[in-house]
């Protein structure tokens, strides 16, 4: 291959910049939303082949899981907040919006346990239980990992690792936790709608 | 490069973020963050995982000397034969092709100093060899018994080592998913300036290929092992037919995603035989596009045709055809790259040097794997050979005969950039001789033996099929034995083989413009490109190498 060396070009980085962090992280969320879609795929699947639901209709409690996904959307718009808030170097509103954002996200995992424990399918029901079940839970994780993500986070900028030009991290914070929402609309859809 | 140039100003001054080469042995060879040594790790891990996985296939070809009566119970034998097949294709195949060559050799291709996120690649790493040892585990706790696709219900019903199994190739697809998007942010940001798409070389298009499978598909492939595991371990539903769930979920959740994971095993691998052909053709490689798109299609075409697996299994009948079109579709992109390489070798100045004959052999008996792959996309013909050693020759054929002899190939052509030295010429020449003769004369037969109708993954089989099973047998040890002579061939070349110089092939691509082996940050300047690779045109003092070899090491470009 024909080349020539510059030596006056300007060495190529090592670091993981702003720029290759977050198309890592987009790339990193494609393939997590691969898993959510293969059970979600094989929960449409079985219930289409006409056996997926218990007997008698699974008795799911609408009326809380509503009230629970309006918690969780609003931490979406809190943790926007808490970022806009950062972009406008203001410090101490962007703490508040962060906890807010990690208040919520704890009252939606504990709405999600009250479900749990009242809800009339069991897990080894079948694939109706199995789905619900394994899919609620991967994305309770991915709220609990979210939750400590995100506390991290606030962590790391009150010991001022972030700057106002350089906040990487922030926004893949924001990125995750809006992430966790979009997923938790296609899961309510199909488990509460459908 | 605007995009180099934005990332580094972003990422601030040009002091902070060089680091210093680790002085101390852990830094550097154990948990290393550079992308050359970690490829090592990875080859050097993978070879010691395929000698237990070589052990394992030659109990099965001992076992399947004698009719009836072998060394294994069939319980154990099942056991055997599984693990095999799940060594071989994540702890050996993949690793190699992927960790291995990708991480070793693309990010120099492409003239970068290293792959994006450099802690990821060395995590990715580190989670290999537990997953390996946990696979291997499982014999204690006993091994998974359904083959490395392990269908419920038979699954289900093994003992506790299946959920082990489930655990470590889980761990293997979180670190190949890592892998993967490592290696596509690196393709798509970190190119030298001047490396555009079109002059990117053929082994970096197959990485670039291979890294979205890598990421998708076995993404997938953990939310099946998931289940199967939840299942098992907690009785949740989801394969148990009793209870609503279906055993069919699992094959379509399986080869939804291991159909294109065989992509995974052959991509990179056309990689390679893309690299070794132009360069001891002394051709430019022919229909350079073609082969580089050939390979986009193929990875969007076998998205669609996991359902080839499962024309026994079941599938409406008004699915079969469709799946059975798209799946003679794939031909048409691998014949394009057929034709290409035979056409590079066309009226070119052929050197026969170990890489190259495993490139030719690569060249026959993948096209033989691809040509019975076509067969059994005929679903009259699969109902007749399914679950027959018919499908075992066949998928040897490309994964032996194809990725294999790929990674062979591979191997004897970069090892000067991994150790400055060569591998052994005479020494490989009998290798390949053996590995070929050995080969052929293993899976050849179990082509005929699975039309007669003997059925795989048994441990005792109808007496009448008994002489052709030695003769497998009987050549699978020569095989066992080349391989056992390219490893020592590579052990023996660290310290013994000739110095190489930086490029003994006269190759054209950027790994070969630096010094063997291959210095920490590769380039001192990052390098500007201004043409496409395999730009044979100049003149050159090439003489035949085995001259060159006699003669003391060959004439080499001035190192920079
Ligand atoms: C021209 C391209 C190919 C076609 C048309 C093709 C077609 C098929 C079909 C229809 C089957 C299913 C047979 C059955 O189970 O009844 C099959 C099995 C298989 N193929 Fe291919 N194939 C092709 C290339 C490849 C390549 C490149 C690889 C890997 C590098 C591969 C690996 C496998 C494996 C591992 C199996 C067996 C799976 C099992 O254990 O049941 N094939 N192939
Ligand atoms: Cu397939």
């Amino acid at each position: 291959m024909a080349v020539a060396t510059l030596a006056h070009e300007p060495d190529q980085l090592y670091v993981e910049t702003r720029e290759l962090r977050i198309q890592g992280f987009l790339l990193f969320m494609v393939s997590d939303l691969v898993l959510f879609s293969s059970f979600i795929f094989a929960y449409l699947y079985m219930r289409n082949s006409g056996q997926g639901w218990p007997a008698g209709g699974p008795k799911l409690d609408i009326a809380l899981a509503a009230l629970n996904s309006i918690v969780l959307f609003g931490s979406g718009a809190t943790m926007h907040f808490a970022l806009e808030n950062w972009k406008h170097r203001n410090f101490s509103k962007f703490a508040n919006w962060i906890v807010m954002t990690i208040i919520l996200g704890a009252g939606f995992l504990s709405g999600q346990v009250m479900e749990y424990i009242h809800i009339g399918a069991r897990w080894s029901d079948g694939i109706f239980g199995a789905s619900f079940y394994t899919l609620t839970g991967m994305h309770g994780l991915h709220v609990f990992a979210g939750i400590i993500y995100l506390t991290v986070l606030l962590l790391q900028a009150l010991q001022g690792k972030y700057t106002f030009t350089k906040y990487t991290g922030l926004t893949l914070g924001t990125l995750y936790w809006h992430f966790v929402d979009v997923i938790w609309v296609v899961l309510f859809s199909i488990f509460y709608l459908l | 490069m605007a995009a180099i140039t934005a990332s580094v100003n972003a990422g601030g001054g040009l002091a902070d973020h060089i680091h210093p080469e680790p002085q101390g042995f852990f830094r550097k060879y154990v948990f290393s963050i550079d992308h050359k040594i970690i490829g090592i790790q990875y080859m050097i891990t993978a070879f010691l995982f395929m000698i237990l996985g070589g052990m394992l296939a030659e109990l099965i070809r001992v076992q399947l000397m004698k009719a009836s009566g072998g060394i294994m119970t069939p319980d154990t034998y099942n056991e055997v034969y599984s693990v095999h097949g799940s060594t071989m294709v994540w702890l050996v195949i993949i690793p190699l092709l992927t960790g291995g060559f990708g991480n070793l050799i693309f990010p120099v291709q492409i003239g970068a100093r290293d792959v994006a996120f450099p802690w990821l690649n060395m995590l990715s790493f580190w989670l290999f060899p537990p997953a390996g040892l946990m696979l291997y585990a499982s014999f204690l706790m006993g091994a998974p018994t359904a083959g490395w696709t392990e269908y419920p219900p038979m699954s289900l019903q093994g003992a506790a080592g299946t959920s082990m199994w489930a655990a470590a190739i889980f761990l293997i697809g979180v670190s190949s998913t890592m892998t993967g998007i490592n290696f596509l942010v690196t393709i798509l940001k970190m190119r030298a300036p001047g490396m555009t798409f079109t002059r990117m070389p053929l082994f970096v298009w197959g990485q670039f290929v291979t890294a979205p499978l890598l990421m998708i598909a076995t993404t997938a492939l953990g939310a099946a092992l998931a289940a199967l595991f939840v299942q098992r371990q907690f009785g949740v539903a989801f394969f148990d037919p009793t209870r609503g769930g279906s055993p069919l979920l699992w094959q379509h959740m399986f080869w939804f995603y291991s159909h294109p994971a065989v992509y995974i095993m052959i991509l990179p691998a056309f990689g390679i035989i893309s690299e070794v052909l132009p360069t001891f053709s002394r051709k430019p490689i022919f229909g350079y596009k073609m082969i580089a798109f050939s390979s986009c299609a193929i990875a969007i075409l076998g998205f669609m045709v996991w359902a080839h697996h499962m024309f026994t299994s079941g599938l409406a009948p008004a699915l079969q055809l469709p799946f059975m079109v798209l799946t003679m579709l794939i031909a048409i992109p691998t014949g394009i790259k057929i034709f290409s390489w035979v056409a590079t070798l066309w009226g070119g100045v052929i050197r026969m040097t170990t890489s190259m004959m495993f490139a030719l052999g690569f060249l026959a008996t993948f096209t033989l794997g691809g040509i019975t792959g076509v067969f059994l996309a005929a679903v009259p013909f699969d109902l007749h050979v399914h679950g027959t050693y018919f499908i075992v020759a066949h998928l040897h054929y490309v994964l032996v005969g194809g990725s294999l002899m790929g990674v062979l190939a591979g191997l004897f052509y970069w090892y000067p950039k991994m150790t400055g030295r060569l591998m052994n010429e005479k020494l490989g020449h009998w290798a390949f001789w053996l590995f070929f003769i050995g080969f052929n004369g293993t899976f050849l037969p179990m082509h005929w033996l699975g039309i007669w109708g003997q059925p795989r993954r048994v441990a005792v089989y109808d007496p009448q099929f008994q002489g052709w099973n030695q003769v497998a047998s009987w050549f699978s040890f020569v095989m066992t034995a080349a391989l056992v002579l390219v490893l020592f061939n590579a052990l023996w070349s660290i310290r013994r083989g000739k110095k190489s110089g930086p490029n003994p092939w006269n190759a054209r691509t950027l790994e070969w413009q630096i010094p063997s082996p291959m210095p920490y940050y590769n380039f001192k300047h990052v390098p500007s490109v201004f043409a496409a690779p395999y730009d044979f045109a100049e003149p050159l003092p090439y003489k035949g190498l085995e001259e060159e070899l006699k003669g003391g090491p060959p004439p080499v470009p001035a190192a920079h």
